[in-house]
């Protein structure tokens, strides 16, 4: 026969306020196989628990009930009480007095009384076929895959490999380096970006620990926590790149040009590329759908042009010098184990053609990422301002804040880049060239950040006029290819136009393509804007629902390049924290099949949330199989099996019968 | 304003070196201002309802619009009380921002008409305000008839005008100086 002891905690006066205390008390003595009843303030504090371990130490009590709070986020400290004192610790229900009762029925003390009478009976009767469970543990892989190589995927995956951990950097482009390298300057400290971060990617690639591996992306993914087994799509190269020297003679003897999204399709890059000068790696790829012998060769079976590979020799121009060239590359399918995974593939910005109010069609009309590379000096006017519909020189420029972001049609959020952005550009324009106009319209500036509001003061004081409450209504083209701004400046109280040469769109921050079905293969779900969701803002920020698969960067939501590095490195340590110990710990509340009860019919496969359950062969049978390292221990399975052939543990038949008979009884 | 709409304030005939020349006369700070509006919320100039209040002067300055500004007459409606100097978070010393362009404005003769009326009374009596009969209320308090200042004191007053004629009075007054 059990002897269960029963706590009855005040909680303050947040139980005791609306609970009579003592009546509970004394009814619970009458409970069956009840050998203890006793109560106090806080039963969660030392003493507290000092009170139930001291009960079973001497052997007064071998199953315990606590009527107190919620167990979400207090049965670990009664259970860890319980095992301290010797007793299994999952000998242990938690009868939920407050939020379920003292606070729902403030008002009611008398049937507030009677509610945690029924609860705490409730428990009772449960805990008496409690059974003795145990934590069990897997092995997990030491290694984590980082997807993105951008800024916040770079620093994780430094920190993880100086922590001695194996990391494989998994980036689609065939460079790392992201968005970061493409800016020109960086707020609010106006360090040049590329020389920030070239030496980080060189780092990178460099670290005897990083296994960096570009042009490639996640193609599927099987097992769990601690043993992720992912496949990874290598691209086709065209080109050897164990040869490839990165001296990009293909590059510039290759005929076919094409658009260079590099540069946001402002000028052109050949199909047999290097991504960006500052490449890590450097090495060159063919673009195959631009490629004129693969062109040729679907179309007529011949080869039109190898110049690439041979050159052209009655010119004397040389092929390849490397003998890189790899016409019959394919893509390449390689399998990695990995114990945990960051995901960290960053953002995109909106295209100006949604705006039509802003004369999209206008090749002065420019997102602020174009602006970023013609301002920059490997952009394609290297640096010089020019406006991109005649070449001339710029005098007045508007900027447009909001530009999708905080729009009920496109995105409600704040895209929180932007405002300091335009006063970067604002600042590197002013400094350069001291008597450029600059006209900056904003709902309102948000300048939260350290060293922000004075970087937006500075800039106020080199003339840059600020425009607020103007969201600016249509850019329109004049006669003279000028462009009229109108807006409204609160200010002034009054609309207000300006004939400007060139409009900066400050276009909204979105999860990059492919994010949601990223996120789907490791069961990491997106919010309602798109971005992977954390599992808790405040206090897991970097976890995803999948267990072992954290966020880093703009992936997770709009954020600069501080908060990116702090969260990449946050994910690093949680990363870390979870493979480092080289075990992982298994929910003991958890489902088991009895394969000889199963009939085989399969129906918990599909309902199970977590794809945890698979059918087996067992004695020539095909039968369930729960992976425990995936059970969530949510229950769905056990209660939707016909033949009653899954034990869901802790929370057995036997249990939830006693405990709805108990709830029931009069 | 090319559609001939008479609200829309254009941007583009914006005077870069009306700011300058605010910055020469005193209003050093201008463009320290980041249009909190605490200034306005205290003033009594836009409590009395003036169209270009505090605020809306400095934002219109950095904007170097000055025709609009010049034009208006709210700028002489300031009372010096200095309450806008006492708030000022971004110490933009307002006040000094509107005497910089009633300096301007000035300049350029474009003021009230009694603002001259006060100017001549400054340089012929030494008081800007100087309302006529005054020596008669004064006699029947039992104050002697002229107040105790330059005024009565006609060594001083020359000294007094000569001091003011190598001021920028002399280009601007619109009365003869003797």
């Amino acid at each position: 026969m059990a002897k269960i002891g029963v706590y009855v905690c005040h909680c303050g006066e947040n139980i005791a306020g609306a609970v009579n205390v003592e009546e509970v008390m004394k009814y619970a003595e009458t409970l069956p196989d009840v050998a203890v009843v006793r109560n106090y303030l806080f039963m969660c504090s030392d003493p507290g628990q000092d009170i139930i371990k001291q009960d079973i130490k001497e052997g007064k009590v071998d199953r315990v009930v606590v009527a107190a709070c919620t167990p979400r986020t207090h049965e670990p400290i009664f259970r860890d009480a319980l095992e301290a004192a010797g007793l299994n610790r999952y000998f242990l229900e938690m009868a939920n007095i407050r939020d379920q009762d003292s606070w729902a029925h403030w008002h009611d003390k008398t049937g507030a009384t009677e509610k945690a009478k029924r609860l705490i009976r409730s428990a009772v009767a449960k805990v008496r076929f409690a059974e003795p469970l145990e934590d069990r543990y897997g092995e997990m892989e030491k290694s984590v895959m980082v997807i993105g190589g951008g800024v916040a995927g770079m620093f994780a995956a430094l920190d993880l490999a100086n922590m001695g951990l194996k990391v494989y950097l998994v980036e689609r482009q065939p460079s790392i380096g992201g968005m970061m390298i493409k800016l020109d300057k960086t707020f609010p400290t106006m360090d040049c970006s590329a020389c920030i971060l070239t030496p980080k990617m060189v780092e990178v690639a460099q670290h005897p620990n990083i296994e960096l591996i570009t042009y490639a992306e996640v193609d599927a993914v099987k097992g769990y926590v601690g043993n992720f087994d992912i496949t990874v799509k290598k691209k086709a190269r065209y080109i050897d790149w164990d040869k490839c020297t990165g001296c990009g003679v293909c590059t510039q003897i290759c005929p076919s040009r094409v658009p260079n999204e590099y540069n946001y399709n402002m000028d052109q890059r050949r199909a047999a590329y290097i991504e960006f000068p500052q490449a890590v790696p450097k090495k060159a790829v063919i673009d195959r759908p631009n490629c004129l012998y693969f062109k040729s060769m679907e179309k007529t079976g011949k080869p039109a042009c190898e110049i690439c590979k041979k050159g052209i020799p009655p010119k004397g121009i040389q092929g390849c010098p490397a003998d890189a060239i790899k016409f019959d590359d394919k893509d390449e399918y390689i399998n990695l184990k990995v114990g945990a995974v960051i995901i960290s593939t960053g953002y995109k910005v909106m295209d100006k053609t949604h705006f039509k109010e802003y004369s999209p069609h206008s090749k002065d009309v420019v997102t602020a990422m174009e602006f970023e590379r013609i301002v920059s000096a490997t952009g394609p006017t290297e640096g010089e301002l020019k406006r991109p519909s005649d070449g001339t020189k710029p005098k007045t420029i508007a900027f447009i804040s909001c530009v999708g972001s905080r729009d009920e049609r496109y995105h409600t959020y704040c895209s929180k880049v932007c405002c300091m952005y335009m006063l970067k550009h604002a600042r590197i324009l002013k400094e350069k060239y001291p008597d450029i106009k600059l006209y900056l319209f904003f709902i309102d500036v948000r300048t939260a950040g350290k060293d922000f509001e004075e970087f937006y003061v500075y800039t106020r004081e080199l003339g840059v006029k600020v425009i607020k409450g103007g969201r600016v209504s249509a850019v329109d083209v004049k006669p003279n290819g000028k462009l009229r701004v109108r807006a409204f400046d609160s200010d002034l109280c009054s609309p207000v136009e300006l004939e400007a040469d060139m409009v900066v769109l400050a276009t909204a921050i979105e999860p990059p393509a492919g994010t949601e079905e990223l996120g789907r293969l490791f069961a990491a779900t997106c919010g309602r804007e798109g971005f992977l969701r954390e599992v808790h803002t405040k206090l897991y920020p970097v976890e995803t629902a999948a267990k072992g698969v954290f966020l880093a960067g703009c992936v997770q939501g709009p954020k600069d390049i501080p908060e990116s590095i702090a969260q990449s490195r946050a994910a690093a340590s949680a990363a870390a924290a979870l493979v480092i110990p080289g075990k992982i710990k298994f929910e003991a509340i958890i489902s088991e099949v009895d394969r000889e009860k199963c009939s085989s019919c399969g129906v918990c496969v599909p309902l199970c949330p977590y794809g945890a359950i698979r059918l087996e062969e067992y004695k020539g049978k095909d039968k369930a199989y729960i992976e425990p390292a995936l059970c969530a221990g949510c229950g769905v399975c056990a209660s939707a099996c016909p033949s009653r052939a899954i034990t869901f543990h802790g929370y057995t038949t036997e249990q939830i019968m006693a405990q709805l008979d108990a709830l029931t009884e009069a | 304003m090319e559609e001939g709409g008479v609200n829309v304030i254009d941007l583009t005939q914006a005077d870069e070196s009306f700011i300058k020349e605010l910055k020469e006369l005193g209003a050093e700070e201008l463009k320290e201002c980041i249009q909190c509006g605490k200034c306005a919320s205290t003033c009594p100039m836009a409590l009395a309802g003036l169209e270009f209040f505090i605020k809306r002067i400095i934002h219109a300055a950095n904007l170097g619009l000055r025709d609009i500004l010049l034009e208006d007459s709210s700028v002489w409606g300031c009372q010096s009380c200095n309450r806008c100097v006492e708030v000022c978070p971004m110490d933009v010393v307002p006040y000094e921002v509107i005497q910089a362009v009633r300096r301007a404005a000035i300049k350029v003769e474009s003021c009230p008409a009694n603002t001259y009326e006060g100017l001549r009374n400054l340089y012929k009596f030494g008081h800007a305000v100087f309302p006529k009969g005054f020596e008669e209320r004064r006699k029947k308090v039992g104050l002697p008839e002229k107040p105790p200042t330059a005024l009565s004191n006609e060594e001083l007053l020359k000294k007094y005008r000569e001091v003011l004629r190598q001021t920028i009075l002399e280009e601007i007054a619109p009365f003869p100086l003797d």
